[in-house]
């Protein structure tokens, strides 16, 4: 048996650990890096899937950039990222420091807030947002109820995005638990040490608590990034991409180019520019944390 | 002490109020199953006038000449290898992440991050030319064999870190004793990352569950249709006489499958992810 | 050698087998055989047309039990994307229900789908497709690039269709011309109720009637059937001030209205109009069918096409509403063909059928139904106004998607007032010469 600068147990090869994780390797050559790929050189030809592909080179870049259409996507899924991800995490970080306080009926309180977040995009749920925030929907008799006037939700180029994003506002379930776990793993003597020296509760959630979850409020930062710029089932389902273009994100764009118009060169470019705003972003969020954790630890 | 109960029912209000809002379109959902079209839009009550079980009944028999029966039996002929494939798989991958070190490890761990960036919707032509250049569209292979190659990242990030929460000791005893690498993973690892694995499953049931585009590219035959296809056939095709119930029920049945694999797995699955693992 | 690389790597992505340089896999020439096999049959549509179709496969079933038919079927949202990437892959059912625009968007060169007349005039052996039943105008439609690609299942144009219950509460005629439909709006108005309904989703009524109108004025065509332009820029902001003077009016709700109140369904799942708020729209005789069923038993009536003051009717359109076409990689093509002359033409099936897809085009099949009585309702009613009148043929590149996205995004932007009727025209025509030039090629 082999033994080299592999840190394996004793009589274990450095092949074993290949070995398990090949189903991942030979996955992510196939349903990953194929369609990578193939995304980035249809991306460079013009295409409609009848005929043969025409190489373009960036041409289909240049076209969209220039398009309203683009760039009008790019800002509805930066707005849409920028207000639902801070509003998502604060409120599930939020609902989660609520329920550590030892509360009765807990168990109840954890499964009513995750139930929402396992039905994502269902038709069903589609339907039944509808009946929500349709103008003589649920919201709208609730806000007649109370004496406030009705809300235009549906037909309303500001509001519209909020139909979406209170949709997944409503999904928060997943993310609280994550937040609910981790504020359970922080050990009460640091409290206790902070009520000694005179500290009230919303310094010691300052002081104590967020430096502690530090960790897991990047992995679901991250988590939530990633699937916020991706979001296409609920605009799709939903509002159309309407009125006028205001839900229409990018994921949308790459599907009307891709199946709509036919246009696969255009699409692929389209997912491109997508994967490299998700990446970039993504980046930005390595570095700040980065920076921060350095800041703390001084 | 004054303030400690002040604190507390201002705790309860606030999560009494958010559970409100979380519960009651869904039960609200339910009762306008039994409303008529006047009732929905001018009652924001959940109990309804009457019941009638005869928009379920319809809902159930639906316009194809299968019943939903037959569709819900089709998601599970998806789900189940789905879910059996999806857990192996990601099991092993995390496990060799998790214990062994061997070359280009932080390579193989970067591009498992990578996977997860990748908008899914680019990879879908890509795969339905493969599939069709195999001649394996119309069947469930398109749709569960990618669960054997631990297509899902998340999954195995997560199995990651509950398998680096359970001690190494472990291990190293089982080894003592004579036990190899798959043994150790089978009889010590994975009795105590069973959370982790009933989580991985319930996530796989649900997103099948809720999945709509990769059925409708890959499947072709009515007969071969899962639930959330033939829920959006049903919806789109109207009937004789028309009632804003018969769509509510049809959404209704859609819900149920997820909500009841909940209900059964919740204490486990929530349970689950909140006795260790998922911490930053 | 970067070429070819690229070459490479192309061949190895896309869709298409010619883009690998290697011919398209030739087509299964036919034999005047039926041989045993099963052959696969899509199409979209509603519940009445599901149920109609699964009948009349039962009935081919006994007639010809060796060749077995397996239906692929759904509602019309997403088909149009699922038929384009099933073709892109060739993996297209072997009988296809196809609408209009595929003929240009799906086979451009005129090769997209099997060319029928191999299957239907065959000096060499018997054939199985009976085109005798269809006039030479009406099979027209389905040539592309010269080659019969497709047969038009029925003929069908936009009509105007009313609630009748509600007219008689207001008080008001249905209307003859354009004037009398925009005075409509002050009556209904006064109710809070609307006389009529337009849309600017996948059905795009708004943008059609202002096409109908502008037509009828200046006896020009939106799209020529070659797929040029045939409006000025000055016509294009004539239809969008014409559909402008119909929100004004208080004849149909305003884009925003419309949408807060239906959300995104449709407009005979909405309230609005099953409760009769909204008492007319504009749709195809061969698919008015839901928008009756929702109402009260007929309640829901034809109403005449509109006409100018000076009595001018023209320009209301016609089209084929929906064309079968036979893949072009079947291995199968006689029993294709043989199954399709039996959808369009057989008397048993055409009875079994009804209008479940518009009045039929195949004499036959219209004979049919007229002896067994049931060539009756809207659908015919429909019909029978329209052939009174002089119609424009609509260009098939009038309902591709993209050109349907520009018109609808005019008339949105028009609604919402971020640009005025003028600047909306303007860049609309610029839009669609750009369009059209792209795929004219």
């Amino acid at each position: 048996m082999k033994k080299r600068t592999y840190r394996n147990p004793v009589g274990v090869s450095r092949f074993t650990g290949l070995l398990l994780i090949s189903p991942f390797i030979a996955g992510f050559l196939i349903f990953t890096l194929y369609p990578f790929v193939c995304s980035f050189v249809l991306g460079l030809t013009d295409y409609n899937g009848n005929t043969t592909p025409e190489f373009t080179g960036f041409e289909n870049y240049i076209n969209l950039i220039k398009s309203e259409d683009f760039r009008n996507a790019v800002k509805v899924t930066l707005k849409y990222a920028v207000i639902l991800v801070p509003a998502k995490l604060i409120f599930s970080l939020f609902t989660a420091v609520i329920l550590s306080l030892e509360i009765k009926g807990m168990g109840f309180f954890r499964t009513a807030f995750y139930i929402p977040s396992i039905l994502g995009a269902n038709l069903s749920v589609v339907i039944m947002w509808q009946y929500l925030f349709t103008s003589k929907g649920l919201v709208n008799q609730f806000l007649e109820l109370i004496g406030a006037s009705p809300v235009s939700w549906y037909g309303s180029p500001d509001k519209a995005i909020f139909i979406i994003i209170l949709l997944r506002l409503w999904e928060f379930g997943s993310t609280m638990i994550i937040f609910l776990t981790s504020l359970k793993n922080i050990p009460k003597e640091l409290y206790d040490a902070a009520k000694v020296d005179g500290c009230g509760s919303i310094r010691a959630f300052f002081s104590i608590t967020l430096p502690q979850l530090r960790g897991v409020i990047f992995v679901n930062l991250i988590l939530q990034i990633i699937s916020a710029f991706q979001e296409f089932n609920a605009p799709y389902m939903i509002t159309s991409g309407g009125p006028l273009k205001s839900t229409y994100t990018l994921g949308m764009l790459i599907y009307d180019e891709m199946f709509r118009y036919n246009e696969i060169g255009a699409a692929n470019a389209v997912s491109w520019l997508l994967f490299m705003i998700i990446a970039a972003a993504v980046a930005v969020m390595y570095i700040v944390s980065g920076w921060i954790k350095r800041r703390d630890e001084k | 002490m004054i303030k400690y109960l002040k604190k507390r029912i201002i705790a309860y209000i606030f999560l009494i109020s958010v559970s409100a809002v979380m519960l009651y379109p869904l039960l609200w959902l339910l009762g306008a199953s039994f409303k008529s079209n006047e009732e929905i839009f001018s009652s924001v009550g959940i109990i309804p006038k009457s019941f009638d079980f005869s928009v379920f009944k319809a809902a159930w028999q639906t316009v194809t000449p299968y019943t939903m029966g037959h569709y819900f039996l089709n998601t599970f002929k998806i789900i189940l290898p789905k879910t059996v494939f999806a857990v192996i798989s990601s099991v092993l991958v995390a496990y060799g992440f998790s214990r062994f070190d061997f070359p280009f490890k932080k390579l193989f761990k970067a591009l498992l991050l990578t996977s997860m960036l990748m908008p899914s919707i680019v990879t879908i032509m890509p795969m339905f030319l493969m599939w069709s250049k195999m001649q394996l569209l119309d069947t469930y292979i398109p749709l569960t064999i990618p669960a054997l190659f631990a297509a899902e990242g998340m999954f195995v990030f997560i199995l990651i870190r509950f398998f680096d929460a359970v001690p190494k000791e472990f291990d190293e005893a089982a080894r003592i004793d004579g036990c190899g690498s798959l043994k150790t993973l089978v009889f010590i690892l994975v009795p105590s990352i069973k959370p982790a694995i009933i989580s991985i499953a319930v996530f796989t049931f649900l997103w099948t569950m809720n999945d709509f585009l990769n059925p409708l590219i890959m499947i072709q035959s009515v007969e071969k249709y899962p639930l959330s296809l033939a829920l959006r056939l049903s919806v789109d095709s109207t009937g004789q006489s028309y009632e804003q119930r018969k769509i509510i029920a049809l959404s209704v049945i859609g819900l149920i499958p997820s909500i009841t694999v909940f209900a059964i797995a919740q204490k486990k699955f929530v349970g689950g992810i909140a006795t260790g693992g998922l911490t930053g | 050698m970067k070429t070819k690389i690229f070459k490479a790597a192309v061949c190895l992505c896309a869709l298409s087998l010619s883009a690998c340089g290697k011919k398209q896999n030739s087509i299964t020439m036919p034999d005047g055989k039926l041989d045993k096999c099963s052959l696969r049959f899509s199409w979209w549509g509603g519940d009445d047309r599901h149920e109609a179709t699964l009948e009349a496969i039962k009935l081919w079933n006994t007639l010809h039990p060796e060749i077995e038919i397996i239906p692929e079927y759904g509602g019309w949202d997403g088909w149009t994307e699922k038929a384009a990437s099933q073709i892109a892959g060739n993996t297209e059912p072997d009988i296809m229900q196809i609408n209009y625009d595929w003929l240009v968007s799906l086979s451009p060169e005129g090769d997209g789908f099997y060319d029928l007349s191999l299957l239907s005039d065959n000096s060499e052996h018997h054939a199985f497709l009976d085109l005798s039943g269809f006039d030479e105008e009406t099979l027209s439609f389905g040539i592309r690039r010269g080659n019969l690609n497709a047969v038009t299942v029925s003929l069908s144009g936009r009509g105007l269709f009313y609630n009748s219950d509600v007219y008689e509460i207001v008080g008001a005629e249905y209307p003859e011309t354009w004037d009398e439909l925009l005075a409509l709006g002050e009556k209904f108005g006064k109710k809070n109720l609307y006389p009529l309904d337009l849309d600017i989703q996948s059905g795009g009524t708004a943008w059609y009637l202002a096409v109908v109108y502008v037509q009828q004025k200046t006896g020009k065509e939106f799209i020529t059937m070659n797929g040029e332009l045939g409006f000025t820029q000055e016509d294009i902001k004539e239809a969008l001030d014409f559909y402008k003077r119909l929100e004004d009016n208080h004849v149909i709700r305003t884009i925003s209205a419309r949408t807060d109140e239906d959300g995104n369904a449709a407009l005979y799942e909405s309230p609005e109009f099953i409760g009769g708020n909204v008492a007319g729209v504009l749709e195809w005789g061969s698919s008015v069918g839901k928008y009756e069923s929702v109402l009260d038993e007929n309640v829901l009536e034809a109403g005449p096409f509109l006409t100018g003051e000076n009595g001018s009717s023209g320009g209301w359109m016609v089209k084929p509403s929906m064309l079968y076409a036979i893949s072009k990689n079947t291995s199968h093509p006689d029993e294709a063909a043989a199954f399709m002359n039996f959808l369009l033409n057989n008397e048993e099936c055409a009875v079994i059928l009804g209008t479940s897809r518009g009045i039929p085009a195949s004499s036959y099949a219209e004979n049919a139904l007229e002896k067994s009585g049931r060539l009756s309702g809207l659908a015919k009613e429909n019909d029978d106004l329209l052939e009174q009148l002089d119609t424009v043929t609509i260009s098939p590149y009038m309902e591709l998607s993209r050109m349907k996205e520009i018109c609808n995004t005019a008339i949105e932007s028009v609604s919402y007032g971020t640009s005025d009727t003028a600047s909306a025209a303007k860049q609309m025509y610029e839009e669609i010469n750009a369009y059209l030039e792209r795929v004219r090629k």
